[in-house]
């Protein structure tokens, strides 16, 4: 019952008009019209090329994955990138159009963890991915765009190697956003990677201020040396340095498989635990991603203080632990929780296969990435707000991942994967009806033998 | 110890059988077959045909050719005539025979029959181009006469792994020596492609390094213009030689490479002794002639790696290879390590259909720009993840790729060939292209194309005689001529 009145009443909201949009927490307020087109720059560096082969999808309801609703709006594509969005534009001559009336359009969902979907088995991702992957098709099927392949942690030293996959269909080069954009490490640590860590960054903070006033000090004295790169410190500088962002996941120690298929979140996922995630943080002096922390909606201001964000599995209950005080478990309520206090939410599905890391379109027990869309459904549920919603699978995980500058919105300049849907993109009986990715169209469920004898239910 | 004894009458027995069937090859006598079926492949089929052989070679085929007098005719109404089989892929004869593997059968070779495990160079962090697999086959196996019972008149060794591991070689079947079993040793380089990151830079590097050694190949030898005479001999001689290597492809007659007892197949520089004196000549010349400053360069370019001068003679193209690329991934992922300016005749071998990588007939568009032709598996496929029944095969040829197939390596995988084509057949590939795909399609890819492939004058007698269709179970494999002499079936071997 109340999930039906507060699903009604967000889309009557939504619908009413073209919103102010929320811009959350440290990223501020969007712009409340639809974007204007600065996309200037990348039409000079392509000019020499080709005439661009513009696309345009009209007339659908265009959630901007800002948390903006644009209605009967048109998305204008030009080669792989997102031209413009906005009411009546004026199409180029040329322009192949989609018809979208009636239909929802919405970024691509951006998955934090998965596996399979064509991604390689090692790194470098760009020379081992499989295009034609069969599950590619179930994947886009599901709404997804992109995901993070790859390990994400790492004990006791910053550690990982993963990419962002994108499920460009039959694209090799297309198919790997970007290498190693996250880093991660696994808490709780020992007290002496603790204080390894804690030199580590140090000596790479120093550095990176050595680096910074060399040029002056060459000024002054022309035989001053260039400061020396601190020994293995590659990752801790990347971190610094922005290209990367820091994933802390929960370690717990051993496998075992019964304590996360319950849980997913490792057995050290407690407040103490979250905290020490957070002195990280601290240390780094930014924000880190905490990964499935099922104690957060405890702390979270503290989360929110360090700019921190979380990836959390909505779906996931767990009963309080009543000898652990700070285990306090979770439930539907978390995501909502913690959005409230302004932190920054990616939401993904349990664990599957027995608590193995890898969550694809292959899982077990319905625990798998088929319905990204459901999950993040879960956390309106728990009384997140729709609109934010639908930004747990687009910008902001796009953020967590750290190519929000490429993907997760709909915005001028940014990368064309798009989704057309056959209506709200969260309600469960939504297909996506077609899915473009780089500006191709990579899925139509009228062509793929996965959803095409199913129509959407009319409710 | 009875079976080995057994196994060993029986490779004499094959061996005395074949020696009998070549020896009357010679005789002048003409043979014609009337009234037959001829699936010339070059033209179009004839119906109540003659085809007569004279000397080995095919002499006259059509339909109103008049019987030479004295030939020895054979009324084939009813029957089929094709060209023999040839062979684009297989690895027979590179294993020791199990039941032969502790007699001292491999000549060239010492040993006990372990299995040929293939050296490391042949991996994917090393070019190996120059290394011949004829080095590494165990001959007098009874798998050769065993091929050519069921209609394998022209087979082909292919050296496996990543990378380029070696040189190719085509065989004559009924060869009992190495000499004989030789028909070319370096017919084509045979290119594996791998889809990981290791494979992919040696294919970019390897190419990149053949690129420049073309260019210096294609540099016109301006600056040492002092002994006419002593040059002349050595620019003539080499030119001639690659350049022979591909139009000539000597039959038979030609010169056999090497005597048995070449221990090891390793890529020395004896693979391509012809390319070497020639740059090597020039670039010395110049030393006595001018300054030390020139004197050093031939010095720092003395050591030629033979591996790359194959595959500059592939660039330049003098060779031609079978390019292996199971799935259309692998293909895209080949486009991206070596980019489509490097051209070079090849044929595209995949060995098995893998849809899980995308079979490659998803990447149509770019075999075309390749313009080569594609041996693939004699089978349908599915769809990932359905019981939809798809036909690569078909959706190539329609596209104008021309399409060969894979007919096996063992006795019975060449029988169950014609099965296999049946299916293909019955699903809409033409009859003739499938004919076509087990005879000229690979013929051309091993470069024997002027000789055998097809039932035209000229070309040699290698043909197969049906008594019906050859696609229909009911159709059987009633004779089988190789180079005009029908090989006697030995009943030990079947």
């Amino acid at each position: 019952m109340r999930k039906s009145t507060l699903f009604v009443l967000s889309l009557a909201l939504l619908s009413a008009a073209d919103l102010p949009s929320q811009g959350r927490g440290r990223r501020g307020r969007r712009p409340t019209s639809a974007p204007t087109p600065p996309a200037a720059a990348p039409k000079q560096e392509e000019k020499p090329k080709d005439p661009k082969q513009y696309t345009a999808i009209v007339g659908g309801d265009v959630y901007i994955g800002t948390g903006q609703r644009l209605t009967g709006a048109t998305v204008l594509i030009a080669d792989d990138k997102i031209e413009k969005v906005g009411h009546n534009l004026k199409l180029p001559e040329g322009t192949t159009v989609i018809d979208a009336k009636g239909k929802t359009v919405s970024p691509g969902f951006v998955i934090v963890q998965g596996s399979g979907m064509g991604a390689g088995f090692s790194s470098p991702f760009k020379d081992t991915v499989n295009p034609f992957a069969p599950d590619i098709k179930q994947g886009l099927a599901a709404g997804i765009t992109s995901f993070l392949a790859g390990s994400t942690s790492s004990r006791d030293r910053l550690g990982g190697s993963n990419a962002v996959i994108k499920l460009a269909y039959g694209d090799v080069e297309g198919m790997v956003l970007k290498e190693n954009s996250v880093v991660g490490i696994s808490v709780p640590l020992t007290r002496t990677a603790r204080d390894s860590l804690k030199t580590s960054v140090k000596a790479a903070k120093d550095y990176l201020a050595a680096v910074a006033a060399y040029p002056a000090k060459k000024a002054k004295d022309p035989k001053a040396k260039a400061p020396k790169k601190p020994k293995s410190a590659d990752q801790i500088l990347s971190v610094l340095q922005g290209k990367a962002n820091l994933w802390v996941a929960f370690g717990g120690g051993g496998f075992n498989p019964f304590r996360r298929m319950a849980g997913g979140g490792g057995g050290a996922s407690d407040v103490a635990s979250i905290r020490e995630a957070l002195e990280i943080a601290k240390m780094f002096g930014k924000g880190v991603v905490i990964q499935k922390p099922t104690s957060a909606w405890l702390v979270p201001d503290e989360i929110a203080a360090t700019g921190s964000s979380v990836i959390i599995s909505p779906r996931t209950r767990l009963p309080a632990d009543p000898k652990n005080p700070d285990r306090t478990g979770t439930n539907i309520a978390s995501a909502a929780i913690l959005a409230k206090a302004g932190v920054p939410i990616a939401v993904t599905c349990p664990s599957g296969r027995f608590g193995g890391g890898g969550v694809g379109t292959n899982g077990i027990l319905g625990q798998d990435l088929n319905t990204p869309n459901v999950d993040a459904a879960y956390a309106v549920r728990g009384g997140l707000e729709n609109r934010k919603a639908l930004r747990t699978l687009t910008l902001d995980a796009a953020n967590i991942m750290g190519v929000g500058d490429r993907i997760g919105s709909l915005e001028a300049g940014k990368d064309a994967d798009i989704l057309i849907l056959d209506g709200d993109p969260l309600h469960y009986s939504t297909f996506v009806t077609t899915a473009i990715v780089n500006g191709k169209v990579v899925y139509e469920k009228g062509k793929e033998a996965l959803y095409r004898h199913i129509s959407r239910p009319k409710h | 110890m009875s079976m080995r004894n057994n196994n060993r009458l029986l490779v004499l027995s094959v061996t005395a059988a074949l020696v009998c069937a070549v020896a009357t090859a010679q005789n002048a006598r003409p043979t014609a077959f009337t009234n037959a079926r001829i699936h010339t492949v070059s033209g179009k089929t004839i119906e109540k045909g003659t085809l007569v052989i004279r000397n080995g070679k095919i002499d006259a085929v059509g339909k109103d050719v008049v019987v030479p007098a004295g030939a020895k005719v054979i009324d084939a109404s009813g029957k089929t005539l094709m060209p023999g089989l040839v062979s684009a892929w297989s690895r027979a004869g590179l294993n020791a025979p199990t039941s032969l593997s502790n007699t001292p059968t491999r000549s060239g070779r010492r040993g006990r029959g372990q299995r040929f495990r293939p050296s490391r160079s042949s991996g994917r962090t090393t070019n190996a181009a120059a290394t011949k697999v004829i080095d590494r086959v165990y001959i007098r196996q009874p798998i050769f006469g065993k091929l050519l019972e069921v209609g394998v008149t022209s087979l082909a060794l292919n050296p496996s792994g990543g990378g380029f591991p070696g040189l190719g070689a085509v065989l004559n079947p009924a060869g009992k020596t190495r000499e004989a079993l030789t028909l070319d040793d370096e017919a084509f380089v045979q290119i594996g492609m791998q889809r990981n990151s290791g494979a992919k830079k040696l294919l970019k590097e390897t190419f990149a390094k053949a690129k420049k050694v073309v260019e210096e190949r294609e540099k016109p030898p301006a600056p040492p213009v002092k002994k006419p005479e002593a040059k002349k001999p050595t620019a003539g001689k080499p030119e001639a030689k690659p350049g022979a290597k591909p139009t000539g492809k000597p039959p038979e007659g030609k010169e056999p490479p090497k005597p048995g007892p070449k221990p090891t197949p390793k890529p020395t520089p004896k693979p391509t002794p012809k390319p070497k004196p020639k740059e090597g000549d020039k670039k010395q010349e110049p030393k006595p002639s001018s300054k030390p400053a020139a004197a050093k360069k031939p010095a720092k370019k003395k050591p030629k790696d033979p591996n790359l001068e194959v595959l500059a003679d592939l660039l330049q193209g003098k060779r031609r290879a079978i390019v292996h690329i199971n799935s259309a991934a692998d293909l895209l992922h080949w486009r991206t390590a070596v980019s489509d300016d490097v051209k070079f005749p090849r044929m595209i071998a995949v060995t098995r259909h893998d849809s899980n990588s995308g079979t490659i007939d998803l990447v149509i568009d770019h075999l075309k720009k390749w313009e080569c032709s594609v041996l693939l598996p004699p089978s349908l496929t599915t769809m990932p993840r359905t019981a939809y029944l798809t036909h690569p095969a078909k959706k190539l040829h329609d596209a104008g790729i021309e399409v060969g197939f894979i007919i096996g390596e063992s006795p019975t995988s060449v029988r169950n060939i014609f099965f296999s084509l049946m299916e293909l057949v019955r699903s809409g590939l033409p009859a003739d292209i499938a004919i076509k795909a087990i005879t000229q399609v690979p013929a051309k890819a091993l470069g024997i194309d002027k000789r055998t492939g097809t039932l035209e004058v000229g070309k040699d007698a290698d043909l197969l005689v049906f008594d019906g269709d050859p696609l229909s179970p009911t159709g059987k494999l009633e004779q089988v001529w190789l180079r005009g002499s029908r090989v006697e079936k030995d009943s030990a071997n079947n």
